[in-house]
């Protein structure tokens, strides 16, 4: 099986080059962008599986960022990450095609489980 | 036109104003110094009460002298009637007699009368009838008394010189005044003159009356204690005796009498001396009725009239006030309750949505935990991760110092913001009991006693008595007042003074002076001391930071802190505290 | 101008409130704290070489310990959280469940420290109700906080919810011996308490051994 190709988008710098770290070591093929302009340039180059999606990021609203990467690409999987409180910007999300959600901080092997599951999704698609 | 129309706008504005700052007063509308409903109540009291007792006033006092008015001249005129009334018994009187002398006359001949025997009968008869006769008698044209009967020895007496005979003479008939005949005993004299055309003269009958009768006429009218009624002549003189204006014959002074009909005058005298007094003319007579009347019962009346009117009065004042002051009280205290209603609804919407702006900010700080949590967490999985993949740690080493750094990083984020949480929870805890400020000053003194007296500086504590108390952050002002003092402390030099005065600057403010006379701080200087990291010390001594925080608190707690300084004088640093807490 | 019950009433609400966070916050503190000194440790360890030969368990329970520490942070969040929105609105709908978790999440750290038992008892199936959540857990907090003082070592205090026929009823129940102290914390006067409860439309009784029940209306729809 071809490596699941993940596009990491969160503005902290920080926490997104530890993140593909961890998943690069589980055989993951991640890249990072900062914000959404960065993401959407990179889709065209890096087409991914599934886009982790940081719902606070700078420039386009995540939701708007969501929107149009299910334009640019319906069969990309998005599961957006979430801080505490953001249960409207989870449910618009949901109702705007994303796949999941996951809350920071992360547990690995949850994000693993769920990029998995939308793999097998994209895959039947 | 214009001028008019301005004039009206300014008229109505000035009333609504006016009616405004009734019922909206600004302090110094205050009645009594009280609270704005009572003062409230006391303005609709008294306005209330001016209205209505005025106007009550103006009525009472109108109806009584109207009341007043009404009564003497009803009085006035029951006086003329009674006065006219004995006046014309009076004058009938005369006329009787006048009649009896004039038939007599007419009934006997001269020379008939002239017959003593008949003119005694004729007496007799005379006095059986009319009574109080004294005297009769004929006199001739010469003015010779040619008969007489009666107590007198007046026979043959000449009456010419006379003043009544030559004016008998040309009117025909004649009344004297009252004069003291023989034995001193006051009688008038009437006659009547009989003409004899065809032998060209005359004779005169005449006859004494002795004045009881007369007198009887003068009480007809109805006398009071302090009243008098009596008869004067034209020239004044007392024909019947007076019970306070003199005897007979005396002369009355008392008022001029011009003469008019019948005419009653009002005695303007002091107030023990009111009355009136009526007199009339007798007709055919040289007489005067007179009746002073000084008892007054015009006047008396009025007294129990006065007297149940202050009662009365008196008692729709008590009842008109209690109700108004029942019903202000109802109202005003309604308004009050809707008033403390409508603040108390006020104040609850306000803490709702300063409670509901509390929450969003405090989950806002935490939110900001989650970054940097996350970011610790990867780091922290990373590691574990690599330690799991590959044991070796010695190729990692450097990777580890730099994950581990980065959770450092993260670490003082998250302190930042907890950090901001609990600076923010703080501010919500503020303690907001009520301080005695002088206490706080002495407390802080206390603290700071071993090192003032350490370096010899004199301390004086200048505290105003009975400060009220203030509603603030006891902590924070004492954290102020320290650091002030502190600064003072190292201002001056061994054995200099520090002064400490606390007042009221007016009533909201409360002021705490802390004075010394150390080097000063020059005037360039004085512009940035409050700027965060300003410090004129020396370095490693001082962080500059204390006034800079020490302005943030009173700020905070809606006061100020004010410098005042002179190089080598000396510097006043005054802080000012509201009385009342600054809402959060 | 206003009632000065009232004043201070929301005067004692702020300061509750600011307790509460000021509470989760410290809690969080610490563990941050202790993140810090495991990852210092990590540091100082690898410097002095220890376990440089394969023995990475002794990292690994260290990083562990961290992620504990993360997740407890994680969970103390996310009750400030629902407990900082709960003053959204003045009347809502909730759970009193949840809205009573949110305390005992905080004072549990206490209560262990005195070491008495924190534990709810809590009915599944309870009926959300409307009213003011913040008044509820202020009310709340008050006797809790009020048992925590004076119970003695050892002792449990439970916190029980139970819908009755119209209402739902809450039991804050001590189990132990009570101190003999003076109480010298200012107490909120009984008014106050009074004055919360009528706003709620409920009621607060004492049963027999000092249990404090609180009563409120179920919600009407």
């Amino acid at each position: 099986m071809s490596q699941t190709k993940v596009l990491l988008v969160d503005d902290e710098v920080e926490f997104a080059s530890a993140l593909a770290e961890r998943l690069q070591m589980r055989n993951y093929d991640v890249r990072t962008a900062n914000n959404a302009m960065e993401a959407l340039g990179l889709i065209n180059t890096f087409p991914p599986d599934v886009v982790i999606l940081d719902l606070k990021i700078p420039g386009m609203d995540g939701i708007e960022t969501l929107k149009t990467i299910k334009k640019l690409d319906p069969s990309i999987e998005v599961i957006m990450l979430t801080g505490h409180g953001d249960v409207r910007s989870v449910e618009e999300g949901m109702q705007n095609g994303a796949f999941e959600y996951i809350m920071k901080p992360v547990d690995i092997g949850e994000l693993t489980s769920k990029i998995n599951k939308a793999k097998k999704k994209r895959d039947k698609v | 036109m214009e001028q008019n129309r301005n004039k009206g706008k300014i008229l109505k504005h000035k009333l609504v104003d006016f009616m405004h700052n009734l019922f909206h007063p600004h302090d110094y509308l205050r009645v009594l110094g009280t609270d704005r409903y009572t003062s409230l109540k006391l303005r609709i009291i008294l306005l209330d009460a001016i209205l209505s007792i005025v106007p009550l006033f103006i009525v009472i006092t109108i109806s009584y002298f109207w009341f007043q008015q009404i009564l003497k001249d009803d009085f006035r005129n029951q006086l003329k009637w009674e006065i006219n009334n004995t006046n014309q018994s009076i004058e009938f009187f005369i006329d009787e007699r006048l009649s009896g002398l004039r038939f007599l006359s007419s009934a006997y001949t001269y020379d008939q009368l002239l017959d003593q025997k008949i003119l005694v009968d004729v007496f007799s008869k005379f006095q059986k009838e009319y009574g109080g006769l004294v005297d009769i008698g004929v006199i001739d044209s010469n003015g010779i008394q040619r008969s007489y009967t009666g107590p007198y020895r007046l026979g043959g007496k000449n009456y010419s010189s006379q003043d009544w005979f030559n004016e008998i003479v040309v009117r025909s008939s004649y009344v004297s005044d009252v004069f003291m005949g023989y034995r001193r005993i006051p009688h008038f004299a009437i006659a009547v003159k009989k003409d004899l055309p065809e032998k060209g003269t005359f004779w005169v009958l005449r006859a004494t009356i002795d004045m009881e009768t007369l007198k009887k006429y003068a009480s007809l009218i109805n006398l009071r204690e302090n009243d008098d009624a009596f008869i004067v002549n034209n020239e004044g003189i007392l024909q019947t005796p007076s019970r306070f204006h003199g005897n007979v014959l005396e002369k009355f002074k008392q008022y001029i009498l011009p003469q008019e009909n019948i005419s009653v005058k009002e005695i303007k005298g002091s107030y023990d001396d009111q009355g009136m007094y009526g007199y009339a003319y007798v007709k055919n007579s040289p007489w005067i009725l007179v009746a002073v009347i000084k008892s007054t019962p015009f006047g008396k009346i009025p007294k129990i009239f006065r007297n149940e009117l202050f009662f009365i009065t008196l008692i729709s004042v008590l009842i008109g006030v209690t109700v108004t002051i029942i019903m202000t009280q109802t109202v005003v205290n309604r308004i009050k309750e809707a008033d403390q209603e409508r603040a108390e609804a006020i104040a609850n919407t306000e803490h709702a949505s300063k409670m509901a702006t509390v929450g969003r900010l405090a989950a806002g700080v935490a939110h900001e935990i989650n970054n940097p949590l996350a970011i610790i967490n990867e780091k922290a999985g990373l590691m574990k991760d690599i330690l799991e993949m590959s044991g070796d740690l010695s190729q990692n080493k450097e990777k580890f110092f730099v994950l581990i750094n980065g959770i450092f990083d993260s670490v003082n984020r998250c302190r930042t913001i907890t950090h901001r949480l609990l600076g923010f929870s703080r501010r919500m805890e503020m303690s907001h009991d009520a301080i005695d400020i002088n206490d706080a000053v002495k407390e802080v003194v206390g603290f700071l006693e071993k090192e003032i007296s350490f370096r010899n500086i004199r301390l004086e504590l200048n505290l105003s008595q009975n400060l009220p108390k203030i509603v603030t952050d006891k902590g924070q002002i004492q954290q102020v007042l320290l650091n002030i003092i502190n600064n003072a402390i190292d201002a001056v030099e061994e054995g200099g003074i520090i002064d400490i005065s606390s007042n009221t600057k007016d009533q909201q403010v409360i002021r705490v002076s802390i004075q010394d006379n150390g080097s000063g701080i020059p005037k360039d200087k004085l512009k940035h001391i409050f700027e965060p990291f300003y410090t004129t010390k020396e370095k490693g001594k001082g962080t500059g930071l204390g006034l800079s925080i020490s302005y943030g608190i009173l700020k905070r707690l809606g006061g100020t802190i004010l410098v005042e300084s002179e190089v080598n004088k000396g510097t006043t640093f005054i802080v000012e505290i509201p009385i009342k807490a600054e809402a959060v | 101008m206003e009632d000065k019950k009232s004043y201070d009433l929301r005067f004692l609400h702020m300061r509750f409130i600011g307790k509460i966070i000021a509470g989760f916050t410290h809690e969080i503190k610490n563990y941050i704290a202790i993140i810090k000194e495991s990852a210092g440790l990590i540091e100082d360890m690898i410097k002095l070489g220890i376990a440089s030969k394969s023995d990475p368990d002794q990292y690994v329970e260290i990083i562990r310990s961290i992620e504990e520490q993360i997740e407890k942070t994680n969970s103390l969040f996310r009750y400030l959280n629902r407990f900082a929105h709960r003053m959204d609105n003045e009347l809502s709908a909730f759970n009193v469940n949840e809205s009573l978790e949110e305390l005992i999440a905080l004072l549990t750290r206490i209560a262990n420290q005195k070491k008495i038992s924190l534990e709810k008892d809590f009915q599944h199936d309870i009926p959300s109700i409307t009213s003011s959540p913040s008044m509820l857990q202020f009310l709340v907090f008050h006797f809790l906080e009020e048992n925590i003082a004076r119970l003695d070592k050892n002792s449990r205090l439970i916190v029980k919810t139970a819908p009755l026929k119209n209402s739902i009823e809450v039991r804050i129940i001590p189990k132990g011996n009570f101190l003999t102290m003076e109480m010298e914390k200012e107490k909120i006067p009984d008014e106050i308490l009074n004055n919360v409860i009528r706003q709620l439309g409920g009621s607060i009784s004492h049963g027999s051994e000092e249990d404090t029940i609180i009563t409120l209306p179920a919600a009407s729809t």
